[in-house]
């Protein structure tokens, strides 16, 4: 078996843009190698800078909940509507638990930095908020998952795409 | 070949999740197990259980692929913000065929717009099987997509258009009726010029500003691939592709390698251009002109409306043919003078540069080229002679001209100088008079001066 890779130290730069208000997008994989992505609010990067935390629905991040437990593998795309500035985190879940305050203070910022910045490319808020509501509906439960980071990935589209930071 | 499975939602009532107008994930994993995510700018729907992904770049969803096919992709409807998984499993790639076809025009054609034709290449088109659609809430309820058939609409597109006996009139009925019917509200007609090399707006419907006689090259941009290659370019969100194409150029010129890049090219039409239908405009295989929708809502134009507006195309490319291949009888022209109509005492100067046969009137541009050329010859025979009637027929056969060979391009020229003059002239007018003919009404008295 591999040995877990060193964590990476997140810079104040990278910590900026990833709590900017970005689409936060995360792939897990479950026993058989099958991926499955969700949607994630809030990102959270610890104080030591090794880690950040996610929050996922639970009506629409079961799969993604029962991967991480299962197998701990997470990759985490960061992506402003509006240049398209992205970035992906490789890494390794270390926790899941019931997201505190500042968490769900930190949910509700991202979604409307995120909706903000949709708005200034012409989607109007009421469409964005579309992307959250429905699972609130069925279940406003929400975990949080915490990994730490091994690789940074440059997700900018061009020739620089995927090249590591 | 696996057997044929109805997937939790089907593709097709989805169908706008497919159109690029928002971009899809797709989240792929490597044999050692590291899943990895990347952003599309569209995911092709080939049929109820196929997908298409452009394959542009050698990257890490691309690997992955090669060893483990399973992957899953997240679409987002357009109309209700619903997202929907797609759990995928990659079979083959396709360098040819339609699919390949029509993935590659849209690509080039944005590509070309953004001065990007280098960087942007389409190596292959990845095609899975989608094992089954979910809604990522079970709160979801994908609704049938609308019927879009507009059989009554298209029978009245074709009424109008037969009823219109010149080519000026065809045009402009049938862009009134695409507005009227289908509620197209800005479109226009380009025309390729005698040397193949440009296209020119000839007829608008919509605009402030008409953008009669505006220019693009042909085989540049999306109005120039359309032309070039006989093929209709559908754009959904303009905004988005043109942001995407900025972060790939911005990439390239940090790596000092700008000189891959050409020059963003501005498009013609609406300021605030969102979403796009060029249709090629052909009579057996021959270009006649380009038929330009635009909107300034993302996703107006959907697969459904874009064969709907193919219909229009054939029928008006084909009423068009006719049109400028009716010969009208013969007659007499009647002379009319410029006697008949009240002059103003007020003179205007109209200037003709020989070097490239602009015209000027009062020192404000009108016209250059073949219609200038043409112009030119007109007023010439007004002063000269006072005549105002004249023959599409006698222009054409007219060798003092010196035109090319512009049989089927004199309508077309015509069409354009008298929509410049409508535009830019309030005491000058080319009236069509029917049957090939054409009054020149001048409502003041001229100076002609010729420049070299």
């Amino acid at each position: 078996m591999k040995r877990a890779k060193s964590p990476v130290s997140i810079t104040a730069e990278l910590k900026a843009f990833l709590e900017s208000g970005a689409s936060v997008l995360v792939g897990t994989r479950d026993s058989g190698l099958v991926p499955e992505i969700t949607r994630a609010w809030g990102p959270r990067v610890s104080r030591d800078r090794r880690s950040i935390s996610l929050c996922i629905a639970v009506a629409s991040g079961g799969r993604t909940l029962d991967n991480v437990r299962d197998n701990g593998r997470v990759a985490a795309t960061f992506a402003l509507p509006t240049n398209y500035k992205a970035v992906q985190l490789w890494g390794r879940c270390i926790e899941t638990t019931q997201p505190n305050r500042q968490d769900l203070f930190a949910i509700q910022e991202h979604r409307d930095l995120f909706a903000h910045l949709n708005e200034g490319i012409g989607v109007p808020r009421p469409f964005v908020e579309g992307l959250w509501q429905r699972e609130l509906t069925e279940s406003p439960v929400m975990v949080k998952i915490r990994f730490v980071v091994e690789q940074v990935f440059d997700q900018t589209p061009g020739p620089d795409a995927g090249s590591r930071l | 070949m696996s057997e044929s499975f109805a997937p939790t939602v089907p593709l097709e009532s989805i169908g706008s999740c497919f159109e690029g107008i928002l971009p899809a994930s797709v989240c792929s994993c490597s044999r050692e197990g590291m899943p990895n995510l990347t952003a599309l700018s569209i995911v092709h729907r080939l049929d109820g259980n196929h997908v298409g992904l452009s394959f542009q770049f050698f990257n890490k969803t691309r690997k992955n692929i090669q060893e483990n096919p399973r992957t899953q992709v997240v679409v987002v409807s357009p109309e209700t913000a619903d997202q929907y998984r797609l759990d995928l499993q990659y079979l083959r790639t396709e360098t040819e065929g339609p699919a390949f076809d029509r993935m590659k025009i849209r690509l080039d054609a944005v590509a070309s717009q953004s001065g990007m034709s280098h960087v942007f290449k389409l190596r292959g088109v990845d095609i899975y099987e989608v094992l089954d659609c979910r809604p990522v809430s079970s709160e979801i309820r994908a609704e049938t997509a609308r019927k879009t058939e507009q059989l009554r609409e298209l029978e009245s597109f074709t009424e109008q258009l037969d009823a219109c006996e010149d080519l000026d009139s065809l045009l402009s009925t049938a862009l009134e009726a695409l507005s009227a019917l289908f509620g197209h509200q800005h479109s226009f007609v380009m025309f390729p010029d005698e040397a193949g090399k440009r296209l020119y707006t000839g007829v608008s419907h919509g605009f402030e500003h008409s953008g009669v006689g505006s220019e693009v090259f042909i085989g540049e941009g999306m109005f120039g691939i359309a032309a070039q290659r006989h093929s209709v370019v559908r754009i959904t969100n303009l905004t988005r592709d043109m942001l995407l194409a900025r972060a790939i150029r911005s990439g390239i010129e940090r790596r000092g390698e700008e000189g891959m890049l050409e020059k963003e090219i501005a498009l013609p039409g609406l300021p605030n251009v969102q979403s796009q239908l060029v249709l090629p405009l052909l009579a057996r295989k021959k270009l006649l002109g380009l038929l330009c929708l635009q909107s300034e809502t993302p996703g107006r134009f959907l697969e459904s409306d874009e064969r709907v507006m193919r219909i229009t195309a054939r029928h008006l490319a084909a009423s068009m043919a006719n049109a400028m291949r009716a010969v009208p009888a013969e007659h007499k022209v009647v002379p009319v003078h410029s006697g008949q109509g009240a002059l103003s005492t007020i003179c205007s100067v109209v200037k003709h540069y020989k070097s490239d046969d602009s015209i000027f009137v009062d020192d404000m541009y009108l016209i250059k080229g073949i219609p200038g050329r043409l112009f030119w010859k007109l007023l010439q025979a007004f002063v000269g002679s006072g005549r105002a009637a004249f023959t599409n027929k006698e222009i054409r056969l007219d060798a003092s001209l010196g035109l090319p060979d512009i049989k089927d391009n004199l309508e077309t020229r015509l069409i354009l100088l008298r929509r410049r003059l409508d535009e830019r002239c309030e005491f000058m007018r080319l009236i069509p008079a029917g049957r090939g003919r054409l009054h020149l009404e001048v409502h003041r008295g001229l100076t002609l001066e010729e420049l070299s």
